[in-house]
């Protein structure tokens, strides 16, 4: 799910850029703020490289194959270092791989990026929850929400901005109509990536629970 | 594996781009990026191409790096392609029973495509002609936070060692009989919600390894004084000036740019 190199004009593109920066800001800010800020930034970097070896796995969906986008996962992991992690792996995504671009990078990373912020704090309230609930089905449930609605949400800013960006304007109805028919064709792969990262997350619960504390 | 994803392997070679500052490198190709994402006219477009194989030519990296990582364009830009001049505009050139194709769109899709790679290939020329340190060092003079340097360069160096052990992962799967072709479903018909499960089992222990390992990296980087926010990694003063000559010929080379960038947008805003 990236936009490419020149599919864009320049005023969207610098928009991108803008609003990743402003996020960016953001995300150091609240990584500042934490006691021992630099504790998280070989975490955070080791797990960014990992999402980004992780991110070719694709997941056989006959007569196709389906490729995760994971930004879930990494807000759940992460929390406020899922942005720099995701505007990094978007980087060396672009230049080692050709996928996304330089020129769309802030684009793309506010696509990918801000779901994951949502979703950390989406994932933050459990603990709340399980204290009413049973721990484990608590966590898969919200992991498995944090999974689809982190793909949910990318699907639709990035058909939201393609359509809305490409289509002529003439055709208001239509371009609605072409972006809810795709947002719901991707229905499947957001299901897929629910039941994806409540696997991951309730295997790392059971190894390693302060992977999930959210700090990196 | 290395060798694949290395983007500074042709750093030590000679040649007009590999001697530019790299902060002014970073400045100058920006420049030029942002204004071709800022074309829409097409009789920019051999302009654009023009100064694309130019900079490219004079950076002397071989083509095959380029075609190398060229191959992949993305499935979506390939459906926007054969899309939009069958959606896109008035004029219509050529009809068979509903299906029409028009000209506007013919023209947008040019216009995508050669930015594509005129964007893609600056990229490359920016980044591919400096040491990958050298480039976060110029970035840190430019600004960039000290967080995100640490991180690029810390995941940089670790990316080729986690696709070492995921390769590893995968060939110890594959020995247990898991594969995803479909000649081996025949005899192993494995389920959707299966392969789920084994890849995220995967997913987990990658992460798994990765956390641990950060841990005795952090260990080890504490031990050397690192500690609190103003000893990064990366420190913008690090970066070997060749000579005050070379300052200044990369400053004209930026304000050449500089200029080029500014007349594409001016051409572009008249």
């Amino acid at each position: 799910m990236h936009i490419s190199d020149g599919l864009l004009g320049a005023p969207v593109v610098i928009g991108g850029y803008a609003i990743t920066g402003l996020t960016t800001w953001y995300s150091l800010r609240q990584i500042n703020r934490q006691p021992e800020p630099t504790q998280g930034i070989p975490k955070a970097s080791l797990l960014t490289a990992a999402f980004f070896v992780a991110s070719s796995i694709h997941i056989p969906f006959p007569p196709t194959s389906l490729h995760l986008i994971l930004n879930g996962l990494l807000g759940v992991v992460l929390g406020y270092y899922a942005f720099p992690a995701i505007l990094i792996g978007l980087f060396f995504q672009a230049v080692m791989l050709g996928h996304g671009g330089l020129s769309t990078l802030g684009l793309n990373a506010a696509i990918v990026g801000i779901p994951a912020l949502l979703i950390y704090h989406l994932f933050c309230w459990r603990s709340f929850i399980e204290k009413y609930f049973n721990k484990r089905v608590t966590t898969g449930i919200f992991a498995f929400l944090a999974g689809a609605l982190g793909v949910a949400l990318t699907v639709i800013l990035f058909f939201g901005l393609v359509v809305s960006t490409l289509g002529t304007g003439e055709h208001a109805d239509t371009e609605r109509a072409a972006t809810l028919g795709l947002v719901i064709s991707h229905i499947p792969l957001m299901i897929l990536e629910g039941i994806f990262t409540t696997f991951v997350v309730l295997f790392l619960q059971q190894a390693k629970p302060q992977l999930l504390e959210g700090n990196g | 594996m290395a060798d694949k994803f290395a983007l500074d392997k042709y750093a030590d070679l000679d040649s007009l781009i590999h001697s530019w500052h790299p902060k002014y490198k970073i400045l100058g190709i920006s420049l030029l990026i942002f204004s071709f994402a800022f074309i829409q006219d097409i009789s920019l477009i051999p302009v654009m191409l023009g100064i694309t194989i130019i900079f490219y030519n004079i950076s002397k990296l071989p083509l095959s790096f380029l075609f190398s990582r060229l191959h992949y364009p993305g499935l979506f830009l390939l459906g926007i392609i054969f899309l939009l001049p069958f959606m896109r505009g008035e004029d219509v050139i050529w009809q068979w029973s509903f299906i029409k194709l028009r000209q506007e769109g013919i023209l947008l899709v040019l216009v995508i495509v050669c930015r594509f790679f005129s964007i893609f290939t600056l990229g490359l020329v920016m980044l591919g002609t400096t040491p990958f340190l050298t480039t976060i060092q110029a970035m840190r003079q430019l600004g960039l936070s000290g967080v995100i340097a640490d991180m690029l360069i810390l995941s940089y160096r670790y990316i080729y060692q986690i696709f070492v052990d995921f390769s590893q992962m995968q060939q110890a799967m594959q020995l247990r009989g898991y594969t995803t072709k479909k000649q081996s479903n025949r005899k192993y018909h494995i389920s959707i919600f299966r392969h789920i499960s084994v890849l995220a089992a995967v997913t987990a222990s990658l992460l798994l390894r990765s956390y641990e390992q950060s841990e005795r990296v952090y260990a080890a980087m504490r031990l050397r004084g690192y500690g609190d926010l103003t000893t990064s990694i990366v420190k913008p003063n690090m970066m070997n000036h060749k000579s005050a000559k070379n300052d200044l010929l990369s400053i004209l080379a930026l304000l050449g740019t500089l200029v080029v960038a500014v007349s594409l947008l001016l051409w572009e805003i008249i």
